[in-house]
Order: C-alpha cells, then structure tokens, then sequence
C-alpha cells in the first residue's frame, strides 16, 4: 500500500566519490514500509544491470537447538518453486531472461542477492517477492535438497578439507553458544530435521519486520520503490521474535581438537578465540593490526609460514564480526611431517606480535594498504547492495564508508599496541582445531593442552560433548 | 628478427575503436600500443573509483613446458615475487602494499597473468618494481628451495588431497598423446623436486621478453599518460629473440579413453573431457551457449535431469578451455555415495545423445543467449574483470576488439551452429572418461596414496 510508505530521501553533499581519499557513499533512498520491512534503493547507470539484496535477520542463531541447517535448508529451499511457478519454472524464468538469484545462509542472517538486465525490473521484483512470500517448500523438494546437502559436506571432506577448518574451530571455541552452530548442518543434524520443522521455522522465523530489501543499478527510484511497495506492503511479519543472543565467554586457557583424516597427506590447522562485534570502534586499529600480522601477503604469518620457511602455501588471520563479538582467528596447513614445526611457528609468531608490537613504519604500510584496497570493495551495483544492507543490518550509518579512510590515517603505533593488548589473545588462550593424519601428529600435539579427538568421517563438526 | 631491427620503431599505432564497440560504454575509449621492444599496452579508462587493474599477460604457460621441466611455468609465478638483482625478497611485494596495492598471479596451459590492484596514485612506483622484476629477475639457490616446498604445499592441497583434483589431473594426462596441454599446470611432483637453477634461467630468457607479454591497464587512468609512463619504464627493456612456436598438434583420438581411480572415498566421481576448441576459433560463441543448455542453473538439461529428477548426482558442471590451441570441453559430476557410476554414466550418454541427434529448443538457445549476455555485463562491472576479460581475448581469442564483438556473437549462434558442433564434438571416440569409485576389496589397479 502506498499509504504505508514512508520515504525518507538521504541526500549526498559530497556527492559521488572524493578524489583519492577513498569512497563516499552516493546518493540512496531508505523506504521503511508499515509492516517493519526496509527497502534501500540507489541508482547507478554505469552498466544495463540491477542487482538486490534481500537480508533476513535470523540464520543459524535462529535454528532450533539441535537443528543445525534449518536455516540453510530454508534458504535453499526458496526458489525451488514460489507463487505461481513450481521449480523447473521458476528456474527457467530467470534463466530465460539471464537472472542470477543466489540463497546463503550466515550466523545471523539469510540472504538472497542476485541481478537481472535493467529491462526485467518487474519480472525481478515479482520473484523475489514469490520467494520470500509464497515458496512452496514441498516435501519432495525438501527431501531432495536435504540428500544433496549431506553429500555435499561428505564431499567437501574428501576434496576441500581446509574449507572445514574454520567450521570444526568455530564450532569448538563457541562450543554450547548459537555462534557455535555449523551454519549449514551436519551429516547427523540435517538428517534428522523434518520437514514440519522447516514449515515451523519459515511461520515463526521469516516474515516483513525481519526484512532488509537492498536495491542498487540501473532504474529510475521512485518507479521501483512503488514496485517494491505495492508487492511487499502486505506481508504478514515473522511469527516470534528473535532469540535472545548471550555474549560468547573468551577461551581463558589452551585446548586442542584433533579431527583424524587418516588419509589426508597435509595436516589443517587453524587456532581462534572470541573478539569483537561488529560495531566496536577501534575498527580501524584492527583492520590496520590484522592486515600487517594476516591479512595481506607480506603479513608476520605468511612471512614466516610462506616467505621465509617455505612450509605452507598460505598462512592468513581474519576477524568475524557480528551483532556480538564474534572471533578472531589465524590458519594455515602444511605436509604431516612439519605440523608441529609450523603450528610452533604460528604461535610464536602470535608471541611475537604481543611482545613487539607492530614499528610505525609498518603502522604506516599498512593504513595505505588497507586505504588502497578499500574502493575495490565499493565498485560494483551488487557491492553497493550488499554494503547498505549490511550497514542497515548493524545499525551502522554511512559514516562506517564515509570516514573509514581518514580514520585509518588516523591510526598510530600505539593504537596498535593497545588493541593487541585488548582482544588479540595470547598464544596461552586458544581454541585450537587440527585436521590431520592422528596417528602421526597425536603425540606431538599434546604439549598445547588437553586434546579431544574425533574423526573426520564422524557426521557432526564437534565432538560429542558438545552436540 | 634481430634486436637492432625492433628499437625504435613503433610497430603498430595507437588505435580506437567505434563503430564496432558502440554497445559496450567506454569501449571506444581503449586504446592499444606496440612499444618499440615489442611489448604490447592496452589500456581501457574507467573512472568509477579511484583504482587500475594492472594486469601483464606473459605468453607462456605449462604448454611450454617438456618432460623434466613440467610445472615450470608456475614455479616463475612464485619466483616472480622472490627478488631481483636490485631488490631483495619480499622488496617487491613491500613496495606495492606500501602503497596502497595488492597482487596475485595465476598460471594456465597458456598463459601467465601477473595481477596489481592499486590506487592510482601509485602507477608509477608499480610500473617501476614491474619493470625491474622483468629485467632483472635473481636465481638465489636458497629462495628458489624455499620456494619448491611451498609450491609442493600447494599441489599437496589442490590435487594430492582433493579427490576432484587428482582425477581431473590423470583425465588430462590421458586425453592428449602429443599436445603438451596433458602437462598438470602444478608440475609433476618428480620434477617439482628436480629443477635446476639452469633451467629457470633458460625458461626466463626464452619467454619472459616484452615482446612475449601483453600488459592491460583498466581503471581511472589516462591513456595517454599511461602509455607515456609504460614507455618510461618498459620500452628500454630489450626484446629477446621470439621464443619457438610450438607446433604440435593432437593427431585425431581414435577412440574413447578411459581412467579408472579407486580410491578409499564416499564420493564417486565422473568427468567427460572432450576435445574442443581453440581460443580463437569462431565456433566457441556456439560451444559457450551449448555447455549452458546443458549445465547453466537449475534449468539446464544435465542439472535437471541428474541432480533434480534422477538424483544421480549432487552437482553437474562444465568448464571450456579456451587457449591458443584446441583444448578440452570438460563435464564434471560430483554422484552421491554409493552411486553407481555405470547407471549415471549411462544417463550422462543418453543426455549428450539426445543434444547431438536432436540439437536445442529455441527458448534453450533464447535462455543461453541471455544467461551469457548478462554474464558479460557482469564481467564488465569492475575493473578487474574488464582487465581479465580484455586480456583474454587480446591475448588468447584473436585481439581484444573480440571482446566487445561478444553480445553479437552471441546473437548470430543459430540451433543449427550448436547441433552440429554438438555432432562434431560430443561424440563417444573424442572424449577421455574418469571414474573415481570407492576401493573394493581388491586391490586397484589405479593410483592410491
């Protein structure tokens, strides 16, 4: 109904892009409609494409306890048939006029994002409202995509073992916390959901108040915000509210989870603990220390993992931020018979970092780095997309583009030091995950703590303890 | 040709194109070059943000490589970071973060492609340690060892442990009988273990030379200064003799090939490698929207029939080589466990025969047509994909002008073009199979680790 939309137009003074001192965000609408749904809408006419982003606030947080992969069941389950088309013709809808509709599933959100050719504005807008309002989600289709999904995690364990790692590791740092869940199941939690649960979830989870619409290309605005408005006023919002969401405990001391791949010739490691939200101001001293100690080719980790000692392929540090603080981890792998030479390597390198600090001409280094690399990142209509939903998402404004840039020149050596000293944790406080051949690296491993061992072939991502 | 004959003189002018391009925006605003050393500069201005994609295309890949040597090309990838005769190791890669730019590189049978991502503010200190790295690269001993493990690293983790790499691997080996494209990229693991520092030496003299590399700029640059900092840095550098061509060609396969893998797995897996087209061959528009009518989206023939309604597999998809010469069309189907690789072989044939005897629909080839359109708008929406997309076509597809002739390409395929090269190509004795299966209890006569 147009009756229930309220536009409010945030107009750009420094319009467009400041010359070389990193990206403003250009002109946008935020359309909140009656029914608790935000639809977010920027032109851009570089090429004949409109790409959206759909966030719906829930994910894996939002699974019912012990029903890891609902979430992500759901998501895939959207397109496979929605409104007045069954699978076969709601694929061939978007593929007939080159579409892209992509579902995933995160910690704290679902997301669809896709584009179309300009010329398909309307065609788009009904799909992703069949989906979102009217899926099907038929038994057969369930079934069907529940099997795929579970094979789709035994493969992966015979063909992409350091794609795991980060899920075994979040799964055991945040072990018994919604952080914890494996956001597209397991081998034992998806089979065990039903598909009542599915129907349970999409009733109680998804629905308008839930909603972050993003849209970002090649249209004229106020013709698609009627568009929007007219095909999403009248959903019904999401049936309860969202799960509370603890604050996760740090790991205080070190302990080690040892996933037996008895076949694998390199051994996987990874090692994290719990850090910071999505929201915490010393943003840019941590993107600026991450950078210099994992986050770029030169980094401390893969200096020494790569550069100097030749013992792995890669070595890399990440934070994942969220509504609460998520975590901060570090991984690498190499051949079987140098797992402990490299993960020594790793910690010592952590030690390093604590007990140094970073010099100010690396400080330097890295605000250009990080200042240099950031445009990339807004270049595209579906970037555009997914960047205001994200700052909708985390009640961000658009001061978190805007001012990044001088805010990292901003950045000092001792900025540094003290967020290393706050939520860098020491080598001593370590969820530790390793995948390997158990048999050769067992013994070794026990001087980093206690080990909880379990085999790759088992049909969860964490021992049982804490399933 | 000798060096003396090349220096000075330009050998081909700046040139723009219009008429044929007006449907790309931008497109009329690339402009080409030929420095006096041979090295060719293109250069496509896009001032969206303030970055270049600086990317050089060297024209040499692990098709340039002979018994002994395999995986040499690659190994330059790596070493093309690990120091000069002016720099140390890690010098060039300190420069470029420095100041604001990141970089990767990748290796294909063909090609390899060294790849910067920088503000623009830093074109000139980029082209500077560019430039020094192909004059002056340095052989240090202890690098180069440092280096063969991480490369080792590497293989270990995209084919010793990867189920899908170690078939695709063997599937490769086994398709072509002369043509050097049966050489793994990665290199052989005995030859990772045994090159020598001659060797490196001879392959950098042969074929890292400007006139062997094709250097593509996008982004918020200037042509003209472009070019004029591209001579400032790089027309000195001397042209080497023109490496020798290769000239083998793959004989006609005689009959289907098979790769048997038991391996101690849950997920069997099949491929279908068919021999197919070059880079530059008009036919591949045709071949692209055919591999989409059989494994483009949910829609497509091979997904719907495998993965949707026969659950035979758990994903199907296709991958053309696109090279100087004819390479592979590749179908790759990951099955569930304990499927029966027989059965699912079985279908995938029936599918293939259907296309070959019958062809495609109309809305197939309308559903194509789009899904490939659209597919290069967004290939074209950064500066990275038009750096990558540029140099592909002006490299390995007949001059980057091709690229822009795309969409009509595209819209000129006919369902008699893809029903005949469906009947040229698809064809059982053109094609090498690879099965991996779970082990029985026997033992196999196929690779295990």
């Amino acid at each position: 109904m147009k009756t229930l939309v309220t536009a409010l137009l945030f107009l750009c003074s420094i319009c467009a892009f400041a010359a070389g001192n990193g990206v403003k965000v250009p002109p946008y609408e935020r359309v909140p409609l009656g029914n608790g749904a935000v639809v977010l809408l920027m032109e851009r006419h570089d090429v004949p494409l409109i790409a959206f982003s759909a966030v719906l606030r829930g994910g894996a947080v939002s699974d019912p306890a012990g029903g890891s992969g609902v979430a992500s069941l759901l998501a895939g389950l959207l397109q496979k048939g929605a409104g007045a088309r069954d699978a076969v013709q709601f694929a061939e809808t978007v593929a007939s006029v080159g579409g892209q509709i992509e579902t995933s599933v995160s910690t704290e959100s679902i997301s669809i994002n896709g584009s179309f050719l300009a010329r398909d504005q309307q065609l788009m807008v009904e799909l992703v409202a069949d989906l979102l309002q009217r899926p099907r989600l038929e038994q057969a289709q369930f079934d069907t995509l529940r099997a795929r999904q579970i094979e789709f995690i035994r493969a992966a364990k015979e063909s992409d073992l350091g794609a795991l790692a980060p899920i075994y590791g979040e799964s055991e740092l945040f072990a018994g916390h919604p952080y914890g869940r494996s956001v597209d199941g397991s081998e034992a939690s998806l089979a065990a959901i039903k598909h009542a649960d599915l129907q349970r979830y999409y009733q109680e989870q998804v629905g308008a108040d839930r909603l972050i619409l993003a849209v970002a290309g090649d249209f004229k605005a106020a013709q698609l915000k009627q568009r929007i408005s007219r095909a999403f006023s009248g959903w019904r919002k999401a049936g309860t509210a969202l799960p509370p969401l603890p604050k996760a405990e740090r790991v205080a001391s070190r302990r080690v989870l040892l996933v037996d791949a008895p076949e694998s010739v390199q051994a996987y490691f990874w090692a994290g603990n719990v850090a910071v939200a999505k929201s915490d101001p010393r943003r840019p001293s941590l993107d600026v220390t991450n950078t210099l100690f994992g986050g770029r080719f030169t980094s401390m980790l893969n200096t020494e993992l790569r550069i100097r000692t030749g013992l792995s392929y890669s070595a890399s540090s990440r934070f994942d931020r969220l509504l609460q603080p998520g975590h901060w981890e570090m991984s690498s792998f190499t051949q079987t018979d140098t797992t402990i030479q490299a993960l020594d390597l790793m910690l010592a390198t952590l030690d390093q970092l604590h007990a140094t600090g970073l010099d100010p001409k690396m400080v330097e280094s890295g605000k250009s780095y990080v200042q240099g690399q950031f445009p990339l990142a807004l270049e595209t209509s579906e970037q555009w997309a997914a960047q205001l939903a994200t700052l909708e998402f985390y009640g961000l404004d658009r001061r978190y583009i805007d001012d990044y840039s001088q805010q990292l020149g901003t950045v000092t050596a001792a900025d540094s030091k003290k967020v290393i000293d706050e939520v860098f944790p020491p080598s001593t406080a370590l969820a530790i995950v390793v995948i390997g051949n158990a048999g050769a690296i067992r013994d070794g491993l026990r001087k980093y703590g206690p080990i909880t061992e379990m085999k790759l072939a088992d049909p969860t991502f964490a021992p049982v303890r804490t399933e | 040709m000798s060096r003396g004959l090349l220096t000075g003189a330009l050998l081909a002018a700046t040139m723009s194109f219009t008429a044929a391009t007006a449907q790309v925006p931008g497109a009329d605003q690339v402009q080409a070059v030929t420095l006096a050393n041979g090295l060719q500069v293109i250069v496509w201005p896009d001032h969206d943000i303030p970055n270049i994609a600086l990317f050089n295309w060297v024209h040499a890949g692990s098709r340039n490589e002979v018994p002994g040597i395999t995986g040499l090309a690659h190994f330059f990838e790596h070493m093309m970071f690990n120091g000069t005769t002016t720099r140390p190791q890690g010098e060039f890669d300190r420069v470029l973060e420095a100041n604001g730019a990141r970089n990767n590189a990748f290796t294909t049978n063909d090609v390899t492609v060294y790849q910067d991502w920088l503000p623009r503010a830093a074109l000139a200190p980029v082209f500077e340690v560019e430039a020094d790295r192909l004059r002056n690269l340095a052989f240090e001993p202890k690098v180069i060892e440092s280096e063969r493990g991480v490369v080792h690293s590497e293989r270990r983790l995209r084919v010793d442990d990867s189920y899908i790499g170690r078939l695709q691997e063997q599937v490769q080996a086994t398709a072509f009988l002369a043509h050097p494209y049966q050489i793994p990229t990665i290199g052989w693991p005995s030859d990772i273990e045994s090159w020598r520092i001659q060797d490196l030496k001879t392959f950098f003299a042969t074929y890292y030379a400007p006139n062997n590399c094709t250097l593509v700029l996008v982004g918020d640059v200037e042509p003209k200064s472009a070019i004029a900092l591209a001579r400032q840095y790089f027309e000195s550098i001397p042209a080497h003799a023109p490496p020798e061509p290769v000239h083998t060609q793959e004989p006609r396969q005689e009959g289907e090939r098979r790769v048997n893998i038991e391996a101690d797995a849950q997920t069997p897996l099949l491929q279908f490698a068919y021999h197919a087209l070059s880079g530059s061959d008009p036919r591949q528009a045709a071949l692209e929207l055919l591999t989409r009518i059989l494994t483009d989206g949910d829609a497509s023939r091979l997904h719907r029939v495998l993965v949707e309604e026969k659950k035979l597999a758990i994903s199907a998809d296709s991958y053309v080589d696109r090279g100087f010469d004819p390479g592979l069309a590749w179908f790759l189907l990951t099955l569930p466990a304990g499927a029966d690789t027989k059965q699912v072989e079985a279908v995938f044939d029936s599918e293939i025969e259907r296309v070959r005897d019958g062809g495609v629909t109309a809305p197939e080839l309308a559903r194509a047509r789009s899904q490939a359109l659209a597919d290069f708008w967004r290939g074209l929406a950064t500066i990275d994909g038009k750096a990558q997309a540029l140099g592909q076509y002006a490299v390995l597809e007949g001059g980057y002008q091709r690229l822009f002739e795309a969409p009509r390409a595209y819209e000129s395929v006919t369902a008699d073009d893809i029903r005949k090269l469906a009947a040229d190509l698809l064809r059982p004795g053109n094609r090498t199979v690879g099965v991996l299966t779970a082990a029985t209890a026997a033992a196999g006569q196929g690779v295990s680790r």
